[in-house]
């Protein structure tokens, strides 16, 4: 066997120091731009083009900001949902159907019950269904992940799925109730109007924004000030040490499941109240419930960083989305640089948790007998 | 009532059940040697379109099988290295690679969009063996990757339970450090097998595109079949043979939706065929989780736990 004459160290950190903090994930987001510029240019697109022109649509421009902030809407949402259910270890990877179902509730309220409630009543229900939607598709996986173990990872994913045909059955059945009877084409049935909000001029950007601003603070307000976030602390940091302290932590892994489902339902009820206005079945290409992973995950679950985290990825999914219109560049470019962003995420944290050093072999064992 | 048509079933179930069994295979290898991959779709669809890539441009399917192959692999050592080396969150390392695959896939796929494979995997023929009814078609009707997947779960089975690696593998799953007191490296069995387990979930996304899709159609050329593959993994208990059943099952659910169309039952909407699949593999996963049924089931007990050797 070939003979290595140097060996990597890793050294555990006691504290992390505070400028690696912010360094490694900047770090991360560089390495894989850089990543992705030489896999462009291996394909043969301009990596300057593409860039300087996902930059210019996502972050640079009047619409380019308001679409971005519009589109960080959903994904601070989705992200919230995923984090908060993250930090207890339980793996909710199935927001991206909870946001179906968010939207075919949201829906549903605003066809069912808008022409009887005025907007004041109408918009907050819309959203509230959606949320109770979302909770209820994640009710059976929290039940038998409290109650037997059932690993929450497959099946909220597995329910995705599910819920993909969900929306498609929905929309495509004639005579359906979310259907538009109007039209022989299928398309989402319209809610009513007191049941949609109005953008901000002639941007794309509605008022839901702020509710997701308001709700990333609240939830950061009760993992960090309340008992229940104290409880959920505690499970996460040592299963154990909560059982001796007599919490319940069937009951508080049921509820952080719940919680989760419906902040990825809210956010789908809000594109019914916002841009959307009805069922629109393309939403199952989108993968927004996915995005809200990688948000959560490069946030390291922190639900006020989620907020600047979600902001830029919808920055770089906005701008990834007009490179079909201004270059020739795949617009899945956006989706990858996501997953390569994490995946560089995560290689990077290991410098933040060790510190890392290359030590010849030699030393190490004259070291490992002085220790 | 066609009976032509539920043997065509039959032999379509065990077809498709060719990609299950192969993708659930390569997870149950990197299992076992303690590292949780959850990023078998990714992994599916980018070697699925690369194996169409690569068989459109050179004319030939082996060498389509082969791309796809290296490359599940390829991937699957981004997730080796982040989890083994750099001891990451393989939960949150398995997604990103299902949303990083995801997009490679969609971006190197966009000029096959609306293409068709020229060159496909034929079923072999075994003369008259094949024109015997019924059996002719299910057994001696299949193509080449097929039996050779069936081969595949019968050698892991010897491999995994009476060889000295297969020991080595499964010893390393379940407790690590006994394996490094003995004097063998952790990380190099773990980066191995996870490469490995992406090679053999990469040739059955290559043979999926080659052999069954004979198109690109994004994200819906797989379709969650990744994701069945690894529930399946839990369904089987971690063994081989029970793969190649659990495979051929899910197959049957995957297959019903066109029989019945074809036989024009319609009074099951469309829409829940569809779902039969995943609402099944969902079913299955909950009846198995009784406590106490993880170790009875043969989880490997380090399963996604990076080794750290005690140095002081």
């Amino acid at each position: 066997m070939m003979h290595i004459p140097f060996r990597v160290v890793f050294e555990q950190r006691g504290e992390t120091p505070r400028r690696l903090s912010l360094l490694v994930p900047l770090a991360s987001v560089f390495a894989a731009l850089f990543f992705g510029a030489l896999f462009l240019l291996a394909t043969g697109h301009s990596p300057i083009d593409t860039y300087s022109n996902m930059f210019q649509d996502g972050f640079a421009s009047f619409n380019g900001i308001t679409d971005t902030l519009a589109l960080s809407t959903v994904l601070i949402c989705t992200g919230i949902s995923a984090a908060f259910a993250f930090q207890m270890n339980l793996y909710n990877i199935g927001g991206e159907g909870q946001l179906y179902l968010g939207l075919i509730g949201g829906a549903w309220a605003g066809i069912a019950l808008g022409d009887h409630l005025p907007t004041l009543m109408m918009v907050p229900l819309v959203l509230l269904c959606g949320a109770l939607a979302g909770a209820a598709w994640i009710f059976v996986p929290a039940f038998v992940r409290s109650r037997l173990g059932t690993s929450e990872i497959v099946s909220t994913l597995l329910l995705t799925y599910i819920g993909a045909s969900l929306i498609k059955h929905v929309i495509y059945t004639p005579g359906s109730f979310f259907r538009n009877p109007n039209t022989s084409f299928p398309q989402g049935r319209l809610v009513a109007d007191s049941a949609s909000l109005d953008s901000f001029g002639s941007s794309r950007l509605y008022p839901t924004f702020f509710v997701a601003l308001i709700i990333a603070g609240a939830l950061y307000w009760v993992v960090k000030r309340t008992e229940f976030g104290y409880r959920i602390n505690v499970i996460s940091d040592s299963p154990r040490a909560a059982h001796y302290a007599g919490i319940n932590a069937r009951r508080t892994t049921m509820w952080v499941m719940l919680i989760s489902g419906a902040l990825s339902g809210l956010a789908g009820a809000m594109l019914i109240v916002g841009p959307y206005g009805k069922i629109e079945p393309s939403i199952i290409t989108l993968g927004y419930g996915y995005a809200g992973i990688v948000v959560a995950a490069l946030a390291r679950n922190n639900l006020g960083v989620i907020i600047v985290s979600g902001i830029l990825f919808s920055g770089l999914r906005v701008g990834g989305n007009n490179l079909q219109v201004t270059t020739d560049t795949p617009i899945h470019i956006g989706v990858m640089l996501q997953g390569a962003i994490l995946l560089f995420a995560l290689g990077g944290e290991a410098f933040r948790r060790y510190h890392i050093h290359v030590v010849r072999v030699h030393d190490a064992t004259v070291k490992k007998v002085a220790a | 009532m066609n009976e032509n048509i539920w043997i065509l079933m039959s032999a379509d179930a065990i077809a498709i059940a060719t990609t299950l069994i192969l993708a659930a295979l390569g997870a149950l290898f990197t299992e076992r040697s303690g590292v949780l991959n959850l990023g078998i779709e990714g992994i599916l669809l980018t070697s699925a379109i690369s194996s169409f890539l690569a068989a459109d441009a050179s004319g030939s399917v082996w060498l389509g099988l082969i791309v796809g192959s290296l490359i599940g692999a390829l991937l699957a050592s981004i997730h080796a290295v982040l989890s083994v080396v750099f001891r990451a969150n393989q939960i949150v390392a398995g997604l990103a690679l299902v949303i990083f695959g995801t997009g490679l896939a969609n971006f190197l796929g966009k000029p096959a969009e609306g293409k068709t494979v020229t060159t496909v995997i034929n079923p072999l023929s075994f003369g008259p063996l094949s024109d015997i009814p019924v059996i002719g078609p299910i057994v001696f009707g299949q193509d080449i990757i097929t039996y050779f997947a069936i081969a595949v779960a019968i050698v892991a089975s010897r491999y995994l339970f009476s060889t000295r690696p297969g020991l080595e593998l499964r010893a390393t799953g379940d407790d690590p450090a006994t394996v490094d007191a003995q004097g063998l490296s952790v990380a190099r069995i773990r980066i191995r097998y996870t490469m490995i387990g992406g090679a053999l979930v990469g040739l059955g996304g290559s043979w999926l595109m080659l052999a069954q899709s004979a198109g690109w159609h994004q994200a819906a050329t797989t379709n969650g079949l990744g994701w069945i593959a690894l529930a399946l993994v839990v369904f089987a208990g971690w063994r081989p043979m029970r793969i190649i059943f659990g495979a051929v099952l899910f197959g049957f659910t995957l297959q019903l939706p066109f029989t019945l169309q074809a036989e024009q039952i319609t009074f099951i909407p469309s829409a829940f065929l569809e779902m039969l699949p995943y609402l099944a593999t969902l079913i299955a996963l909950i009846a198995l989780s009784r406590p106490g049924n993880r170790n009875l089931l043969g989880a490997p007990r380090a399963l996604g736990t990076p080794f750290v050797r005690d140095e002081r």
